[in-house]
């Protein structure tokens, strides 16, 4: 490696790695009930915010959407009665019912969401490798196929060509 | 005028039935007049609904309030730019906009290639035609922007009347964004009929070679763009206008527009499969056909309420009609596919799992498997309803938990593809290839978890980013390098130079390189920091490395809003550095509110202040800050592939001089000759 090529991947992978410098690790300062908020869906219907996020513009002019602050306020109110956050997150899904999710539960038919896109990527996977072996196996019978017959034929050379052609080309 | 508007409309759908009708029998008689007669039918359908377009614009801007959609849509006072922008803030408007677009792309086609491609033109042309067809007759029948009102008078007859004033036009539409956000998403939307179009057209007519692949990609990559620039316009938008503090909701709208942008990306390169080695064509065909039933399938979800979101527009039963349209161009495509499958046969077979093609067949499953997730995660709600009668919502933390691995699969393997040879790559040449990406990558993942980074997706993110982004800027180096022995350029101009000989190839990576900006901002999310507080004139609240003081609160009036402001002063490290006026905006005439966040943006960072309201109890303001660093590199990155695209899309400069008769240099000998020996000579991303 010359000294001018090691320099410039030095001084670019110093530009690149600058990028997290930038970052600021913080401590989150929003209380406690907003926090738990973003794990509720806002009930407003307007929107697709978390309770904790909601500022669905059409809501009251003096504040973020009341709905939202009223499910901030009842998130609040189990805090104060001491529940975990696990219970919180109950309550407001009994109250509020399974479109309170903000993801879906991990258990019942919940679960099928999570597990689909998993399937997908396997399945998919799966199917690529399929492919290619399937590919890979139909080259090598063609050229076992063409280094087993004496003569090449002016197509085949033609055809040869061209793809080597379109391979190379820039 | 609303007279000549609706006439012309009406027209434009006569001649695009007699496109259709007449396209069918030409295709069947192969009679040269009918051919011609339906493309000028076609091309005056186009000219027609550009006319309806323009009396719409006239109608909003004379206020003409005597039309039921002006009056839902638009005021006295609402600016002359809002008005003509009013066009595409309701359902039927937009709808009539939808048109106008796609008959812009089937005018510059018909046109084009008049004289062009007469095996496949009056395929494309009928096809074209029946997609138009499709859109005026809800443009005309179902969802017309024509009607007038009117009410029954004393004599039981019905009266046209007229309205002093109107309904005025969504608070949250009236900002800039929106005047270029929707254009830009529906010019993505609409461009992809293009190449449905092309590859349905190939399919039935059974066009020889891969001409309509280089047409079709070409068609698709203006439409990749536009839908790019769309979904990143709509992004800044939430950002700046919703006041929650972030770009990305995945709200069903969002995820609409990403869908067909998906497999359009996967397209754009399993499409160099097939160029290159003659591969992956039922696979290209069905890419581009799926794209289209996405846009279509987007469309729906937007029109029809199956999903609820803040973007929808009103519920209403449009939707059957999209979900009839769909199915018949399902059953076409089926039906075309089934017919002629063995037009679509592989030329090639694969030499070896470590080469490109497989690199881009990976690149193609990633795409596909956050296609279908976001898809399922959007229309989960709806099943959970049908298969146990509650609807369980899916919420952005499900899409990103979902997501974040894909996409950083995704970005491995941007890194990764352009590393390695078609047909084969040698175990010494991967140890080439792979030895200093692999070694900046890692030093960029050690130099941000030593800054502070731990959160894994981030530290991975930025990692990665690193890789992709050595992986380019070392095919760079090595491609001026070599021009630069060759001509005695600088590295700058040998860089534009070694872009201009090879636009496709080096505009792609440019576009990896947006890619990879977009990336980095993406990180920046995971150290999102917020403040919510009461805060009195004269009273601070401090964030990160800022101070805000609120200096006064005030009141402006404008033509059509009142807003209440804010006027903050930020200061960092306590000097001053800038006045924000956060602000909530009062709509009279919708009876509507909005706010208009103040965004104090850095490289670094965003100091994002909203105006939260008014505390009703103790008549303090509320303000929430947040601190969002990176953002700024979302929208820098989307600047760069755009660009990027625009490269791609420009001709290179070798074959800009093949067309022009001059004398193309050797490319073999010559350039081989001036290589040292130490750089190797080996095919890249084109």
């Amino acid at each position: 490696m010359t000294r001018a090529r090691r320099r410039l991947t030095i001084a670019f992978a110093l530009a690149i790695a600058a990028a997290p410098a930038a970052v600021v690790r913080v401590q989150a300062e929003i209380d406690h009930a907003h926090e738990l908020g973003k794990q509720i869906k806002c009930s407003c219907g307007g929107c697709e915010q978390s309770a904790g996020t909601c500022y669905h513009v059409g809501g009251a002019f003096s504040g973020p959407c009341d709905l939202a602050k009223t499910m901030i306020k009842e998130i609040q109110g189990h805090l104060d009665e001491r529940m975990t956050d696990k219970q919180v997150i109950a309550a407001m899904i009994k109250e509020y019912g399974p479109a309170a999710y903000m993801e879906p539960p991990k258990e019942g038919f919940g679960l099928v969401a999570w597990l689909m896109p998993g399937l997908y990527l396997v399945a998919g996977a799966a199917l690529v490798i399929f492919v290619i072996s399937k590919w890979r196996k139909r080259g090598a019978a063609a050229e076992t196929a063409v280094g087993s017959s004496k003569t090449v034929s002016p197509e085949m050379l033609e055809r040869a060509r061209l793809l080597a052609q379109k391979a190379t080309e820039e | 005028m609303d007279v000549f508007g609706s006439f012309a409309l009406l027209l434009a759908f006569v001649c695009a039935l007699y496109a259709l009708a007449g396209g069918i029998a030409a295709i069947l008689t192969r009679r040269p007049l009918l051919i011609k007669s339906t493309r000028q039918a076609g091309i005056a359908a186009c000219c027609l609904i550009f006319m309806a377009t323009l009396s719409v614009v006239y109608l909003f801007v004379t206020d003409n309030f005597s039309m039921a959609y002006v009056v839902s849509h638009s005021n006295r006072d609402l600016a002359t730019f809002f008005k003509v922008v009013a066009l595409w803030s309701g359902q039927e408007g937009s709808l009539l906009f939808w048109c106008f677009l796609l008959s812009i792309y089937i005018f510059s086609v018909l046109i084009t290639y008049r004289n062009k491609h007469g095996e496949l033109m009056p395929y494309v042309g009928t096809i074209l035609a029946g997609v138009q067809l499709f859109f005026l007759t809800i443009s005309n029948f179902v969802a017309s922007p024509f009607k007038t009102l009117a009410a029954a008078g004393p004599s039981g007859g019905l009266e046209y009347f007229a309205r002093a004033d109107g309904n005025g036009l969504t608070a949250v539409l009236q900002y800039p964004e929106m005047v270029i956000h929707p254009p830009n998403l529906y010019s993505g939307y609409t461009g992809f009929t293009i190449p449905f179009a092309f590859a349905l057209a190939a399919l039935l007519a059974r066009y020889p070679g891969e001409k309509w692949i280089h047409l079709t990609r070409k068609w698709t990559m203006i439409a990749w763009c536009f839908q790019t620039v769309g979904i990143l316009l709509g992004a800044h938008w939430a950002y700046a206008v919703l006041g929650w503090g972030g770009y990305w909701g995945w709200d069903p709208v969002e995820n609409a527009s990403l869908l067909p942008w998906l497999t359009g990306t996967a397209f754009l390169h399993s499409v160099m499969m097939q160029e290159k080695r003659g591969m992956m064509k039922v696979w290209n065909v069905w890419l581009v056909f799926i794209t289209f039933f996405l846009c279509i399938l987007g469309t729906l979800l937007t029109r029809s309420g199956v999903v609820s979101s803040v973007h929808a527009f009103a519920q209403s039963n449009i939707g059957n009609w999209f979900v009839g349209f769909l199915l018949i161009v399902i059953v076409v495509c089926l039906a075309a596919y089934f017919k002629n499958r063995d037009y679509l046969k592989s030329e090639n077979q694969l030499d070896s799992i470590v080469s490109r093609e497989s690199s881009f067949l990976f690149n193609n499953l990633v795409l596909l498997v956050a296609c279908i997730a976001v898809l399922s995660g959007t229309l989960f709600p709806v099943f959970s309803e049908w298969f146990t009668g509650s609807k369980i919502s899916v919420g952005a933390p499900f899409f990103n938990k979902v997501n974040i691995p894909l996409g950083l699969l995704l970005l491995f393997l941007t890194g990764v593809g352009p590393l390695l040879a078609w047909r084969k790559t040698s175990a010494e040449s991967l140890r080439r290839n792979f030895l200093w990406p692999c070694i900046v990558g890692l030093a960029g993942g050690i130099g941000a978890f030593l800054l502070g980074v731990r959160d894994f997706y981030a530290l991975t993110c930025f990692l990665l980013c690193t890789f992709v982004a050595a992986t380019i800027g070392i095919e760079y180096y090595r491609g001026a390098k070599v021009i630069r022995i060759r001509s005695g350029m600088n590295w700058l101009s040998s860089a534009v130079e070694l872009t201009l000989r090879n636009t496709r190839r080096y505009g792609g990576y440019i576009v990896h390189f947006g890619m990879v900006m977009i990336f980095i901002g993406l990180a920046g999310q995971a150290f999102t920091k917020e403040v919510q507080k009461e805060i009195p004139v004269g009273g601070t609240v401090a964030i990160g490395p800022y101070e805000l003081l609120l200096q006064a609160m005030d009141q402006k009036q404008e033509k059509n809003y009142i807003a209440q402001r804010m006027i903050v002063e930020v200061m960092k490290d306590h000097k001053p550095v800038m006045i924000l006026f956060p602000e909530r905006r009062n709509f009279p005439a919708g009876q509507e509110s909005g706010t208009m966040v103040a965004i104090y943006s850095t490289l670094r960072e965003d100091l994002y202040v909203v105006y939260a309201g008014v505390n009703q109890g103790s008549d303090a303001p509320t303000v929430h800050v947040f601190l969002n660093p990176l953002v700024k590199w979302v929208w820098f990155g989307g600047v760069v592939v755009v660009m990027g695209t625009i490269v791609a899309l420009l001709p290179s400069r070798q074959a800009a001089l093949a067309l022009a008769g001059g004398k193309v240099p050797e490319r073999a000998t010559g350039f081989a000759s001036a290589v040292p020996s130490s750089v190797a000579l080996r095919e890249g991303h084109d």
